[in-house]
């Protein structure tokens, strides 16, 4: 199970990263980024993952006793969450910057933004 | 060519990261920090069903408070730079099973919403999730009915009170001496039952509204600069 | 004390407060930014004094959990004084951009609180993941703020910017996570216990982890979006980028280098110093002012990289060092980039505009100099211990690319000044003064002087510098708008005073050099009560200058030595600019010197290695690679004569400089490096010292630097480069003199030595002079002045017949010495190119008379006056010191011989009244003195009464002064008079050695070119470097 997922996690950041090397387009790289992000997520939940165990919730009664060799990790969970709304935040920027880069030049290139170099 | 180059650059970043996938065996155990976690008296300690909300509000809490911080960046951030309203647009009207489904549907997500966060100590779910689906009746909100007047005052309001309120309990926390961001300063409660987890449900709630609010208003700042072409 | 953790309540509880400000109410907002700022810094200030008062680190718990259950921030020193620095920097920068804040709106003003919020969390967690989140509030703010004065190039800017920061921050999160699976816990205490690197994954999740810092830290060369930021961005943004967030970041690095444990640090340093080398290489193609700090950033940092890997090797010393280096940066960059904002001049050649406003150049000046490792600024005495531990611990090669990254540092940063000194400025327009700008710049400005100070006080070495020189330049300074007259006399007193109080003090040796700085100065400054007016910045300067000439002579350490040094350079390089066309021969000037005080603080390191002390005695006994060390020694010291290859800048230096500063430069300053090259020497070991090819290569340099400095003086048609030219001539001299190490080639040296004080003094003063009435430096527009200036033609023959050696004058004390020591030395070969120099002496020297005072007076000229009375007296004063020792040599000889028998006792001078005996003959200089100028008083008055009768050639007389006044260089006889000879010679005269360091310039200069292009400035590609980076610090650190 946790073979599966790391591994579409990894091959998922492989993907974005394609994506941003290779689109000129500004919505595809930030495609991209989002595709790259979220690879890093599943991988982070795959190290959660222990075989045999449930959700870290603790509505069963049989749960409470020797909980710890019953549930999976709960620390990834919350950093995965933690992630997720910063990659959410990041990403929302990135349209932002993207929706004015259009304003600007009437381009989403990113051949077109090069004012800046050397 | 560069293509060429990029696939050759993948293949040599696959090598980097080839040692950490080759590594990975797999867990038969919890990390002695979530035994820890997991342990009897730290359970009872902390009082919360959702031993991730738990983890995300409590023990690691400072991450969701920076967390909420960058929702809150970003949308100040998006505020102060999509600031131009552009013309009024012209749209297709709504047909009308859509516009009644609509206005059926958001009370009804709205709920899930808040039911989400407030149980986030109990069930899967929590303010982030909660938030998010807040947003998303909103989304929904914006598709339906497009020429509404949307109060960003009441959402940006919303969102300084829950933000404020939240660092407050956390500060609360540390000048009664249990630490910053501790949950203990509200009763414990019942183990299970809504009012337990001492402060958790309500920095979680805040936390949804918050969350709620400020992608409520990153997605009204997008659609207010939108322009026809 | 206040728990530090209330920062996150008064910055977040501020910026979400900020919601409750009103939209019109902006200063509101902004006053309330500035207020939780000000509240954090006083939070963190009060924990940085409680600190150094002896309290105890604290731990922060959260949660009510301990660590590693919970996240746990620390309040060190460290941390303390980084958060106060935060908080400080970001007060200022609030003040900075109060405009610019307010005019963006409340959500603005969020952002800069969350920002400055963000770093101290930065700098106090402790929790690795914690970390990151708060490094993503930092970078997200940034990129926020990076478009607050909004224009197309700051949204490409920020767009790029978070791209990269996207990337580097997922490989962040990946190394992290990878790091919690191996070692269980998040706590950076925790997993630097856990000792990851040693599994095979678990390094390579180090990997990530750290080269995601490292890029965070726009290391070399995946930096483009970084470069792009500082140049996008508004200046005061850039100020908060270069100096809170670098310091922050560095400070990350710190933390987690010692979590990634001590095989990290060889990496470290070696990405630093590429970073320090290339970003400064690369920077020296850039004109774009707000780009080119950005580049010197960068390469800041990576200095900073480096101190952080030798941290092991600099033990207890490492936070002085870095903390040195740092806060120069800190303080000088934010104050570059704020007065960049002040300027508004994107182009560096347009930064001329900034000397409309004089305290604005001083500003820059102090930023500049702070850069590059000047005294008094902390960054001198952070180098200076960095390259003594360097050394001393053999790490040669790190010290050289130092040295030459912060060389290549040094020609931009010059250049850029030099045009803010000297350009054009007429056509641009000036700037505006907004007093909440300036604030600022001041602040930092003045922390500069003052950390510096206390930063010297640091160390023994440090707190024996002697500091009521530069406190006299401050008072100098201050009083600058006070006229010439007061300025010049308070700095006479001052100088008389100071010599006076300290001269009982030194040796017989040093008491030579001091009197010719001392009285030499005394006497050019009064030269200066010529000058009318204020003369602004003239007087701090100059006494900046001999402040540095007197501490080099008082040093008793080598630290003192070094810091003497700098400001001497420092001082002469001001007043050498100050001259009209002066511009690119002061940026040479200054670039030879930082080169040869960079040999000098190389070789005074081989000299601390193994000796472990800085004592000035350290140089008679160097035992590392000694060789080596007294050669870079030697070659710093010949930088300032000027010996042939380092002399490029020489005669542009001073032939342009004002009338009373070229003999200050020229008969003054020039000994600065003869009394470290007499230093050197003596620390070899005198006579039969072990190393007898650097004396003999010496001599071979002098006496090829006498001949064809002499010879490129024949050529010259401007007077006062023809008498620079001559000066690396007898500094030639000089130099074969003190290389041969005997008791006759050195007292020849030291004869030398005053002489050309004398002369040249004489010479330049009297040039000099004329120049100021005649108003050109051309010799052919001038002529029959004797006619008008008959006190000034007598100073120049004098001086001329002393500078040629031939007696009855002291210059033959000189020559006769030198014939006897090469002939008891046996170095034929080079006496004969002196012998033949001397004769070229003639070629040039006959010139200033016949050209400048014999022949027709030009129409111009036909009623100028005898040059100023103050300037006569200095020149009569002078010419009496020459006609003294010119009939009493003995008694400046005597004296001279007992100093030099302290070295070399064989081989003395015999005196028998006036008559002096060597081996080979003897010399009776009072009967030869006498005699010589009796007969010449006797030939002169015959002459003078039988020419009664003859015909006096006017101007229209064609048959005998065919010359057209107008175009004199067409008929003069003079113009041009050594074509033959030139013909003969020219081969000797092409400047191959101004064509060798051209060439090594435009070298650097293409390579910059050709490298910077991978900066594209495409967003994409950006991404390409900075997976390339990981992909091959993974296969460099870790291996396939």
């Amino acid at each position: 199970m946790e073979y599966i997922t790391i591994t579409t996690g990894f091959l998922i950041i492989l993907a974005g990263l394609w994506a941003i090397m290779t689109r000129k387009n500004l919505i595809r790289i930030i495609i991209g980024f989002s595709l790259f992000d979220t690879g890093i997520h599943i991988v982070m939940v795959s190290m959660a993952f222990v075989k045999g165990g449930v959700a870290p919730i603790l509505d069963k009664k049989e749960l409470l006793t020797d909980t710890a060799h019953k549930i999976v990790d709960p620390v990834p969970q919350a950093l995965v969450l933690t992630a997720i709304v910063i990659g959410l935040g990041v990403t929302a920027l990135m349209l932002a910057y993207a929706m004015r880069l259009h304003q600007e030049k009437k381009s989403l290139d990113i051949e077109s933004f090069k004012d800046l170099k050397w | 060519m560069k293509k060429l180059l990029v696939l050759f650059i993948l293949a040599a970043f696959v090598s980097v990261l080839y040692p950490l996938y080759s590594s990975f065996h797999g867990s038969t155990g919890l990390t002695e920090v979530s035994q820890f976690y997991a342990s009897k008296e730290n359970i009872e300690k902390v009082n919360s069903q959702n031993l991730v909300t738990a983890v995300v509000v409590t023990y690691r809490g400072l991450d969701t408070l920076g967390e909420v911080t960058i929702l809150f960046l970003t949308a100040a951030i998006i505020a102060f730079f999509l600031k131009k309203e552009s013309d009024k647009r012209t749209l297709r009207k709504n047909s009308e099973i859509f516009k009644t489904a609509a206005k059926l549907l958001i009370p009804i997500i709205t709920m899930l919403g808040i039911y989400i966060f407030i149980n986030g100590h109990l069930t899967p779910g929590g303010g982030f999730q909660g938030g998010a689906v807040i947003a998303s009746a909103v989304i929904l909100m914006f598709l339906a009915f497009p020429n509404m007047e949307f109060s960003h005052k009441f959402f940006e309001s919303l969102e300084s009170v829950s933000g404020l309120v939240y660092v407050g309990l956390a500060a609360f926390g540390a000048i009664l001496g249990l630490g910053f961001l501790d949950n203990a300063i509200l009763p414990l409660g019942k183990f299970g039952e809504l009012f337990s987890a001492g402060a958790i449900p309500v920095i979680y709630s805040f936390v949804g509204l918050k969350v709620g609010a400020e992608l409520s208003n990153i997605l009204h700042k997008f659609k207010s600069v939108q322009a026809d072409n | 004390m206040i728990s530090p953790i209330h920062i996150l309540t008064i910055g977040l509880g501020g910026a979400f407060a900020l919601g409750f400000v009103p939209k019109k109410a902006k200063d509101a907002a902004a006053v309330l930014m500035l207020a939780a700022i000000a509240l954090m810094g006083v939070l963190t200030g009060s924990w940085l004094i409680g600190l150094i008062n002896g309290e105890s680190a604290q731990q922060i718990f959260t949660a009510g959990f301990k660590p590693p259950f919970s996240i746990n921030l620390l309040m060190g020193l460290n941390e303390s004084v980084l958060t106060t620095a935060v908080n400080f920097i970001g007060l200022l920068g609030g003040i900075y951009l109060y405009r610019n804040l307010k005019e963006a709106g409340n959500h603005a003003v969020m952002v800069f609180l969350i920002f400055i919020m963000g770093l101290n969390v930065v700098i106090m967690t402790r929790d690795i993941f914690n970390l990151f989140v708060f490094l993503e509030i930092v970078s997200i703010a940034t990129a926020g703020l990076v478009i607050l004065t909004e224009s197309g190039k700051s949204i490409q800017a920020g767009f790029k910017y978070m791209l990269a920061t996207g990337i580097i921050s997922g490989v962040l999160l990946l190394g992290i996570i990878f790091a919690y699976y191996y070692s269980g816990t998040l706590n950076i205490d925790g997993l630097t216990a856990a000792n990851i690197g040693a599994l095979k994954g678990g390094s390579v999740a180090l990997l990530l982890i750290m080269v995601s810092i490292i890029l965070e830290l726009k290391s070399f060369p995946a930096n483009g979006w970084g470069l792009d930021i500082y140049e996008g961005s508004n200046a005061g943004i850039g100020a908060m980028l270069s100096a809170a967030t670098a310091t922050a970041m560095y400070f990350v690095l710190s933390k987690l280098l010692e979590m990634a444990g001590s095989e990290w640090n060889y990496w470290v340093a070696l990405i630093g110093a590429v970073s320090f080398v290339g970003s400064n290489v690369l920077a020296l193609k850039q004109r774009i002012a707000k780009r080119l700090l950005g580049y010197s950033s960068i390469g800041q940092i990576g200095l900073l990289m480096i101190i952080l890997g030798f941290k092991d090797v600099l033990g207890d010393n490492t936070p002085y060092v870095a903390f040195g280096i740092l806060f120069s940066h800190y303080f000088a960059k934010a104050g570059l980039f704020w007065l960049a904002g002040i300027v508004k001049q994107n182009d560096i050649a347009n930064w001329a505009v900034i000397r409309k406003k004089p305290y604005f150049l001083f500003l820059m000046g102090t930023f500049i100099f702070a850069l590059i490792g000047f005294p008094p600024f902390p960054s001198f005495f952070a180098k200076w211990e960095l390259v003594m531990e360097l050394v001393n611990t053999g790490n040669l090669p790190w010290v050289v690319a130092i040295l030459f990254g912060s060389m290549m540092e040094a020609v931009y940063l010059f250049r850029w000044f030099g045009y803010a000194i000297k350009g054009e400025n007429e056509n641009i327009e000036d700037f505006k003064i907004e007093w909440n700008k300036i604030l600022p710049v001041g602040i930092v400005a003045i922390a500069l002087y003052v950390t510096g100070y206390f930063t010297s006080q640091h160390t023994d070495a440090g707190a024996a510098i002697n500091w009521i020189p530069l406190f006299f330049v401050a008072a100098i300074f201050i009083l600058d708008f006070l006229p010439v007259f007061i300025k010049n006399t308070i700095a006479i007193i001052g100088m008389a005073f100071y010599f006076y109080t300290i001269y009982p003090d030194l040796d017989n040796l040093r008491l030579v050099f001091e009197a010719i700085f001392m009285i030499g100065g005394i006497l050019t400054l009064i030269a200066g009560y010529a000058y009318k007016g204020t003369r602004p910045g003239f007087y701090p300067v100059a006494l900046l200058m001999y402040a540095g000439l007197t501490t080099i002579i008082e040093a008793q350490n080598t630290l003192q030595f070094f810091f003497g040094w700098e400001l001497m350079t420092a001082g002469s390089y001001f007043l050498i600019i100050r001259g009209k066309r002066s511009m690119p021969h002061g940026l040479s000037y200054m670039l030879f010197s930082v080169g040869g005080a960079y040999a000098l603080l190389m070789g005074l390191g081989m000299a601390f290695a193994g000796q472990g002390s800085y004592d000035m005695s350290i140089i008679n006994s160097i035992s590392y690679i000694p060789y080596w060390a007294y050669g870079l020694l030697i070659v710093g010291f010949l930088t300032k004569t000027a010996a042939l290859g380092l002399h490029i800048w020489l005669p542009g230096a001073h032939g342009e400089a004002e009338s009373d500063v070229s003999p200050m430069v020229s008969a003054i300053l020039l000994k600065a490096g003869v009394f470290g090259i007499v230093l050197t020497l003596i620390g070899m070991g005198g006579e039969n010292n072990a190393y007898p090819w650097l004396p003999y290569a010496l001599g071979w340099l002098g006496a090829i630097t006498a001949f064809s400095g002499n010879l490129m003086a024949v050529f010259q048609e401007d007077a006062k480069r023809l008498l620079a030219y001559s000066s690396i001539g007898q500094l030639g001299y000089i130099v074969l003199g003190f290389a041969m190490m005997s008791h006759l080639g050195w007292l020849g040296g030291f004869s030398y030595v005053v002489n050309h004080f004398l002369y040249k003094a004489v010479l330049f003063l009297t040039i000099g002079a004329v120049v100021l009435r005649v108003k050109t430096h051309n010799m052919y527009e001038m002529g029959g002045l004797i006619k008008r200036m008959p006190l000034a033609f007598t100073a120049v023959m004098i001086g001329i017949i002393a500078l040629s050696g031939v007696p009855p004058l002291s210059g033959f004390a000189g020559k006769w010495l030198f014939y006897n020591a090469i002939l008891e030395k046996g170095w034929y070969l080079q006496g004969a190119i002196m012998f033949f120099s001397g004769g070229i002496a003639f070629m040039y020297l006959w010139r200033l008379i016949h050209t400048i005072f014999l022949g027709q007076l030009k129409d111009n000229h036909r009623n100028v006056k005898e040059i100023s009375i103050w300037f006569l007296i200095p020149i009569y004063t002078l010419l009496a010191g020459i006609m003294v020792y010119s009939v009493k040599p003995q008694w400046v000889l005597q004296p001279l011989g007992d100093i030099v028998a302290q070295w070399f006792p064989d081989g003395q001078l015999t005196w028998d009244g006036g008559t002096a005996f060597t081996k080979y003959g003897h010399w009776a200089g009072t009967a030869v003195a006498v005699t010589i100028i009796a007969a010449f008083l006797v030939v002169t008055a015959l002459l003078m009464i039988s020419t009664r009768k003859a015909h006096k050639v006017k101007q229209f007389d064609i048959t005998y002064s065919g010359e057209r006044p107008e175009r004199p260089e067409t008929t003069h006889v003079a113009y041009n008079v050594f074509e033959g000879l030139y013909q003969a010679m020219w081969v000797a005269t092409i400047p191959l050695v101004e064509k060798w360091w051209n060439k090594v310039s435009d070298f650097l200069h293409d390579t910059a070119g050709i490298v910077r292009r991978i900066y594209s400035g495409n967003g994409q590609s950006y991404v390409i470097h900075i997976v390339l980076f990981i992909i091959v610090t993974y296969f460099v650190i870790i291996g396939g």
